[in-house]
C-alpha cells in the first residue's frame, strides 16, 4: 500500500519562512507543495518521510526568494491491482459502490465488478446492494457505513 | 502544479515498502494521536486522515517487537515479500483469507502448512483494534462454516454492529 520515492526537487523557498532553522522552512514548503497530491507514476503523496540533503540557497538575480535543491523522501499511497482493502462504503447506486479510505476517497466498484450475482435494490428509501452467495438465497447486503475488505483488480485513480 | 513538475526529479520511484505499522509509527512519531486536540500537533489534516484510517486495522494494535517476531517467524515460508507484507498489514484469521492473500497457494504450500502459518500469525501479531471481543463470539460459528462468503459475511455483520453502536 505505501511505498518510499525518492524525489529531488528545485523550488523557491518563500521569504516569510526565513526566519525559521532551514530545515523546518523546506520541510514545511515541501509539504504544501506534495502532500495531499496525486503524483503520476508514484501514488497519493502521504507525508514527507525526511529530507535526505538541501543544497543551494543562491538568489538568482531579479528574485525574491532563494532556490533550494532539495533530495527528500516521501511516503506514496500505491496500491497494486489485485491487493485487498478495507474500506468504508460512502454510496451506492445502480452504477456500483463508492468506498472512501478517509484519505482517499475515490474507489468505485462498478457494477461489472461486484461478485456475481449482485443486485441493487432500492425501495422505501433504504437502497442496497445484495449479494446472493450459496444455494438458498444467503445475502450479503452492502449498506452505507458497512466495511468491507475488498480486493481491487484495477487501477482506479490517474497514475499509471 | 505545472510549475511543480517542472523543477521534479524522481530520483527512484520505489525506494522501499512500507508496511502499515512502519507508516502509523512514523505518524506517531510526527505527534499523532486519537486525543482530540489536535490543532497542537505538527501533523496536517490529510496525514490525519491517514493516521485515522491506519488506527482501526490491524496495524493499529501491533508493536514493534511483535512485528519483529513475525518477520522471523514467517521466514522459514517461502514467501515472496509482498506477500508478507500483505500478511502483516491484514493479520488474517484463518486459512480462508490466507487463500485470499498468496497467489497459487494450494499449489506451492500443503494445507498443514498455511494452518502453521495462521498459527504463527496469530502468535505473533495482536488482534486488529476492533475485533478483540467480537472474535470469541464468532469462534464457535467459524469452525462450523464450511464457506468462506459466510465467514466474510459473519465479520460484516459484526462490524456492521460494531459501527452501530460505536
Amino acid at each position: 500500500m505505501f511505498y518510499l520515492s525518492k524525489i529531488e526537487h528545485k523550488f523557491a523557498l518563500p521569504p516569510h519562512l526565513l526566519a525559521r532553522p532551514i530545515r523546518e522552512a523546506i520541510q514545511s514548503e515541501l509539504e504544501r507543495l506534495f502532500l495531499d497530491k496525486v503524483i503520476q507514476k508514484l501514488g497519493l503523496c502521504i507525508s514527507v518521510y525526511d529530507i535526505t540533503s538541501i543544497e543551494g540557497g543562491s538568489i538568482f538575480p531579479g528574485a525574491g526568494a532563494p532556490t533550494y535543491q532539495v533530495v527528500f523522501n516521501l511516503i506514496m499511497f500505491r496500491p497494486f491491482p489485485g491487493e485487498i482493502i478495507s474500506a468504508k462504503v460512502m454510496s451506492l447506486d445502480a452504477d456500483g459502490v463508492r468506498l472512501s479510505l478517509g484519505f482517499f476517497e475515490d474507489i468505485y466498484i462498478p457494477t461489472h465488478h461486484m461478485p456475481y450475482p449482485s443486485y441493487y435494490i432500492s425501495k422505501n428509501n433504504t437502497r442496497k446492494w445484495t449479494w446472493e452467495y450459496g444455494e438458498e438465497t444467503d445475502e450479503f447486503n452492502i449498506e452505507i457505513s458497512n466495511e468491507i475488505p475488498s480486493s481491487k483488480c484495477e487501477l482506479p485513480n490517474d497514475s499509471s | 502544479m505545472f510549475y511543480l513538475l517542472l523543477e521534479m526529479k524522481i530520483l527512484e520511484e520505489n525506494a522501499g515498502a512500507l508496511t502499515n505499522f512502519e507508516v502509523l509509527d512514523f505518524l506517531r512519531a510526527k505527534g499523532a494521536s486519537k486525543d482530540p486536540s489536535r490543532v497542537l500537533a505538527k501533523v496536517a489534516m490529510s496525514e490525519y486522515k491517514v493516521y485515522d484510517y491506519l488506527v482501526k486495522t490491524p496495524a493499529g494494535s501491533q508493536t514493534r517487537e511483535s512485528v519483529k517476531e513475525y518477520f522471523t517467524a514467517i521466514k522459514q515460508h517461502d514467501l515472496s515479500e509482498a506477500e508478507v507484507l500483505n500478511v502483516l498489514n491484514i493479520r488474517p484469521a484463518s486459512e480462508v483469507e490466507i487463500y485470499h492473500i498468496i497467489e497459487d497457494c494450494e499449489e506451492r504450500f500443503p494445507d498443514e502448512e498455511v494452518t502453521e502459518i495462521v498459527e504463527k500469525v496469530g502468535n505473533t501479531l495482536p488482534a486488529p483494534p476492533d475485533k478483540a471481543t467480537p472474535e470469541e463470539i464468532t469462534k464457535g460459528d467459524e469452525e462450523t462454516e464450511t464457506q468462506k462468503h459466510d465467514e466474510i459475511s459473519q465479520d460484516q455483520t459484526e462490524d456492521g454492529e460494531q459501527m452501530d453502536t460505536s
